[in-house]
């Protein structure tokens, strides 16, 4: 089979065409899958980890996969994050210091996880983020792997993907699961029948929460979504055929026509905030419980 | 013998990286056997460079499906936690008694809880 890829910016357009992979590589077993990147002009490195998810699942059904005819600028970049070594490639210094390497982590590698974050963000300084920022930067990327972990219930692993754009003052990063996805979930656990983008709404509102067991939850995505709006970033959640975007305060959904096998989320940082953090009111501690 | 048990979360977790709910739950452990014994109990963050409310759930939040508010009031004590980090385990603490208002989620996690003690 032969599969013609286009550019893959993050955005709907970007999604649906990762979505359209996933659908066309449906059902593919032993089967030889040539994605021909000749069209491939431009791929946001940050999409290496939905992309990296979809091929996971091709190549667990026992399919080789071959990039073929990808362009110099984009080999260069998938080499420097290293996406093109499971591909066959060998990988690219980066010299600048402005990927975040894409890996695969089980639900389990939470340490595993959390020293790749802090080798990527500290090990390799994001120059202009203020340390207050940083901060919560880095709190919201474990805030969306714990979320993965605990309500995706994946065995397939989680992904994870990113690119500092510092012309731009952005930083993008992406965490990908190949899990139940966010409107089943809720269909299971609370038995409510939403549609794929009513339910990622649903998940980031109020006290909203799916857990039931002996662990409250249901703060992660809502302190998430607080967060890039004092930032002034962006959130996109996919999920099943659903798209939810945050950005310049306003929220976009939208349907896809086809559903993604798992969950994506993309925040996007405005790297130049240089607003505090630091909170207006003192809390004492007694004051907690 | 000292009157108050001190738990190191540091230590506890092994380094300052404190996000995921399963070392969330080692705290929580050692938390709640003292608070069983009746003890007083200061949870120090010294050393803690990152929090999760999923770490801060399985940690504290779940203390309020075991006992009650008075208990805990009475009982624990956090210290060394920096100013975000005391907003987020506010936010932690209030979740954690609205889930824990529903009749059926309380009943629960109290019958879980018994069955722990048991199993002790």
């Amino acid at each position: 089979m032969k599969i013609s890829l286009q550019e893959i910016h993050s955005n709907y357009e970007g999604f649906s065409r990762l979505i359209q992979l996933a659908t066309q590589t449906a059902g593919c077993f032993l089967d030889d899958i040539e994605i021909d990147m000749s069209h491939v002009g431009w791929i946001d490195a940050n999409m290496c980890a939905p992309l990296g998810a979809v091929l996971y699942m091709v190549g667990r059904d026992i399919n080789s996969i071959r990039l073929t005819n990808v362009p110099a600028s984009v080999e260069t970049i998938l080499s420097k994050n290293g996406f093109l070594c499971n591909y066959g490639w060998t990988r690219k210094n980066d010299i600048h210091g402005s990927t975040i390497e894409y890996k695969r982590f089980e639900p389990k590698d939470d340490r595993y996880f959390a020293d790749y974050i802090e080798k990527q963000m500290i090990g390799k300084g994001i120059p202009e983020m203020s340390p207050g920022l940083l901060k919560k930067f880095r709190a919201s990327i474990y805030e969306i792997f714990s979320n993965s972990v605990i309500h995706s219930q994946t065995k397939l692993g989680i992904f994870s993907c990113g690119q500092y754009f510092p012309r731009k003052h952005r930083l993008d990063f992406s965490v990908a699961d190949l899990g139940i996805g966010i409107c089943s979930n809720i269909r299971e656990r609370r038995g409510l029948t939403l549609s794929a983008e009513e339910a990622i709404s649903w998940a980031l509102e109020g006290k909203n929460t799916t857990k039931s067991g002996p662990i409250p939850g249901g703060l992660g995505l809502k302190l998430l979504r607080e967060f890039i709006v004092k930032n002034e970033g962006r959130i996109q959640i996919v999920s099943d055929k659903g798209y939810w975007e945050l950005s310049e305060g306003t929220v976009k959904k939208r349907a896809f026509s086809e559903p993604f096998p798992g969950t994506i989320v993309n925040i996007e940082i405005n790297t130049a905030d240089a607003k505090s953090y630091r909170l207006v009111s003192e809390i004492r501690s007694e004051d907690i419980f | 013998m000292s009157s108050q048990i001190v738990v190191m979360v540091f230590e506890v977790v092994g380094n300052g990286i404190c996000v995921s709910s399963d070392d969330g739950q080692k705290v929580h452990d050692q938390i709640a056997a003292a608070l069983r014994e009746k003890k007083k109990i200061k949870v120090s963050f010294l050393n803690v460079e990152s929090l999760t409310s999923a770490f801060l759930n399985a940690a504290i939040g779940q203390l309020y499906g075991k006992f009650s508010e008075e208990t805990i009031r009475e009982s624990l004590a956090v210290a060394e936690m920096e100013q975000e980090d005391l907003a987020l385990l506010k936010r932690v603490v209030e979740t954690a008694k609205e889930y824990f208002s529903d009749p059926e989620r309380f009943k629960k996690a109290r019958e879980d809880a018994l069955e722990e003690k048991d199993a002790d």
